[in-house]
């Protein structure tokens, strides 16, 4: 992790030297405030410091919930009326709390099955309830169930392992995570198949799959495709078969209905976040290759700090924020795949989390995600994120910018400017907000900063046309007078030629 | 006949694809200082290419300029070029003299680097939806250089038609081996570098101690 620190602190370092003195006293002043390297990517994707999007607010343990400590949890979820549920793993027990997360509302440890016995949870790693329904639905893990129960705890569906010719009797069912989309269809995760998400009916019938990653194009993918293409029949069943990866964390963004995957897999990058349809049919293929989280992975004392995405919540913006397991770090995106903050990292300090593989769920709350609350399984607590200015400042540009008011977006991505002046999106912002308003020369200036050729072309082809209609008068009077000229001289020197011609035909 | 300057020279040769180098092979004309200049503009047209551009056509980052890249593809490939073709001529009973075929060869390249330096240019004018002009100024250039190249080699070791074209495929195989040969020794002498500093931080710690 040092390592890590230090490479990131000596790039810092040789990127401020090369930055106005203004800009970098300006990062640095802020930079004390974090127990991590507040930082940013630029075009080269290269780590610059960059302002804090978010600061880490408090940390909120069991005891400070008026309950025992938490054991090992595995998942947290906030609903639509703004009350959170937190799969308390280790206790065996499902937390109720309140919108501030100050106290606990309800503990629910036992339920009424609807045949009148009583039920308890063991190992529940996820929770999720619905905001259509009103129900809760829980990933009872180790007893190889998912339970869907009332507020009050009584369960009106068990779902157990399916008996059907899809699901292959061989395998084991232990629900991982959990949700239920618009429609009241229920997805769990299983730890044990590449296929996708489990999918069960409203009535609890099981579907099918749904969701799978894609294979990543290795090289190896491509050779067993190629001779597959010419083996026999024979040969074909005994060569070795190529499984996506599977991806192991999900969340509904409860606007739009789409469902995010994340994977967590160390072996590949592909498919690393999907944004999948009601069909099945991943909306983020074209850049199924992209690079989530970190773009550089450290290694130290021979561990490899390569990103893992744990989990990921979709704020009710659209942003896609991402829980790196790895570095305790939280990458947020805005909906479009752009890269806004990066918070978080490892250590003993509020914002940062135990070491490496201990962090388990993300949530966010508000309309610009105020506030973003990172479960740490190691330590049994929860932090709180709540947005700067200046976060809350690259939010509304964001928002504006992303909408189509490219026009009303100029005054806060200004401001963005202001606070921090490596953030290049604002100049990408500003230069299409100029565009709009017809000030092509402006626009062509920030596009060059931004390092954007695309938008620099279109405000120049526009510049262009203009100038030439300003200066059509001047140009055609300069071809006029230089065809003349020309002609004048090549005349005169004709003339020369023949005068001095005669002369000179000695040769 | 033919008494012509130097700079009336190069404009007689670019001109007069195929039979100008046998004119200027004829009448011994040609200047190495015309090469020197050529060859050096050669490096800046290439410079000036990715670093005067218009905006909308700049590949390169700021960031990421370094200048060897650029030395290499002028000037070291020029020499490796001169060397081998050189080499291979006169064991193909070539005619030309290392002087002649530097000459020859760079007056050559006069429009490719031209070709450039009109891009350069046109990149402030055009849109990237125009990029036609651009690839057709480039490849005008490129064609009208590989022609006079090829009529270059022809003249300055009297040959015919396929011995020109077999030695200069022979040459580029020969310029593959200079510059294989030139990484070779310049690692080797990274190492024999690398060895006597060890051994003079050796001695340092030895003194110290």
């Amino acid at each position: 992790m040092k390592q890590h620190h230090n490479f990131l602190r000596r790039q810092c370092a040789a990127i401020l030297c090369s930055f106005a003195a203004a800009a970098s006293a300006l990062s640095l002043s802020v930079r004390a405030d974090e127990h991590y390297d507040v930082y940013n990517y630029n075009r080269l994707g290269e780590a610059i410091p960059s302002q804090a999007g978010y600061l880490a607010e408090r940390t909120v343990s069991g005891t400070d919930l008026g309950t025992a400590a938490l054991s090992n949890p595995q998942d947290l979820f906030r609903d639509s009326d703004g009350c959170f549920y937190l799969a308390d793993t280790g206790n065996q027990r499902i937390l109720k709390i309140d919108r501030d997360f100050s106290r606990v509302l309800h503990v629910y440890d036992r339920f009424t099955m609807p045949d009148g016995s009583s039920t308890t949870l063991k190992t529940p790693k996820g929770v999720f309830r619905s905001p259509d329904t009103g129900l809760l639905y829980i990933a009872d893990t180790d007893n190889s169930r998912a339970l869907v129960c009332t507020e009050d705890g009584s369960v009106v569906q068990e779902i157990t392992k399916p008996d059907s010719a899809l699901y292959d009797a061989q395998l084991t069912f232990l629900p991982q995570k959990i949700l239920c989309d618009r429609a009241g269809n229920i997805y769990i995760i299983l730890s044990n198949t590449t296929k996708g998400a489990a999918m069960f009916s409203s009535d609890g019938e099981f579907i099918g799959y749904y969701g799978a990653n894609a294979v990543a194009r290795t090289a190896k993918v491509l050779a067993d495709h190629f001779w597959n293409a010419i083996a026999s029949e024979e040969e074909r069943r005994h060569s070795t078969r190529t499984a996506p990866t599977a991806f192991d964390n999900f969340d509904l963004d409860t606007e739009k209905g789409f469902i995010f995957t994340s994977t967590s897999s160390e072996i590949s990058d592909t498919d690393t976040v999907k944004k999948v349809n009601p069909e099945g049919y991943n909306l983020f293929g074209y850049m199924s290759d992209y690079k989530w989280g970190d773009l550089f992975s450290a290694w130290y004392s021979g561990t490899s700090y390569k990103t893992k995405i744990i989990d990921l919540d979709i704020g009710a913006d659209g942003s896609i924020n991402c829980l790196d397991q790895k570095t305790g770090r939280v990458f947020q995106y805005d909906k479009e795949a752009n890269l806004l903050f990066i918070m978080g990292g490892t250590g003993d300090q509020t914002g940062t989390f135990s070491a490496s593989g201990n962090v388990s769920a993300i949530e966010t709350a508000g309309d610009r995600c105020e506030q973003i609350y990172v479960l740490d399984a190691g330590k049994g607590t929860v932090t709180v994120f709540a947005e700067t200015t200046f976060g809350r400042t690259v939010h509304e540009a964001t928002a504006l910018y992303n909408g189509g008011y490219y026009e009303e977006a100029l005054a806060p991505w200004e401001e963005v400017l202001r606070r921090d002046g490596n953030y290049r999106r604002a100049y990408l912002g500003i230069a299409s907000a100029y565009y709009n308003m017809g000030r092509y020369k402006d626009s062509m200036d920030y596009a060059k900063k931004a390092d954007a050729s695309r938008s620099y072309n279109r405000a120049f082809e526009r510049y262009r046309a203009e100038w030439l209609r300003a200066h059509l008068n001047g140009i055609l009077l300069g071809i006029a007078v230089l065809t003349a000229a020309g002609l004048l001289f090549r005349r005169y020197r004709r003339r020369r030629q023949k005068g001095s011609g005669k002369g000179g035909a000695a040769e | 006949m033919m008494d012509l300057t130097q700079p009336q020279w190069v404009r007689h040769v670019v001109f007069h694809p195929f039979e100008g180098f046998e004119d200027l092979r004829w009448k011994k004309g040609g200047t190495l200082k015309y090469t020197v200049i050529i060859i050096i503009a050669l490096f800046f047209s290439m410079i000036a290419f990715d670093r005067w551009c218009g905006f909308q056509f700049r590949p390169l980052p700021d960031a990421l300029f370094s200048v060897v890249p650029y030395l290499m593809r002028s000037v070291v490939y020029f020499l490796a070029w001169v060397v081998g073709n050189w080499a291979v001529c006169t064991l193909l009973d070539g005619e030309g003299t290392m002087r002649s075929i530097c000459i020859y060869s760079s007056y050559a390249l006069i429009p490719y680097v031209v070709s450039t330096f009109i891009n350069v240019i046109l990149s402030h004018i055009l849109v990237q939806e125009e990029q036609v002009f651009f690839f057709a100024v480039y490849y005008i250039g490129l064609i009208w250089t590989g022609i006079l190249l090829f009529s270059a080699i022809k003249a300055v070791h009297q040959y015919s038609v396929t011995k020109t074209l077999a030695a200069i495929l022979l040459t580029v195989a020969a310029m593959l081996v200079i510059l294989f040969l030139a990484v070779l020794l310049l690692s080797l002498f990274q190492k024999v570098y690398v060895f006597f500093y060890t051994l003079y931080t050796e001695i340092l710690y030895r003194i110290k101690v």
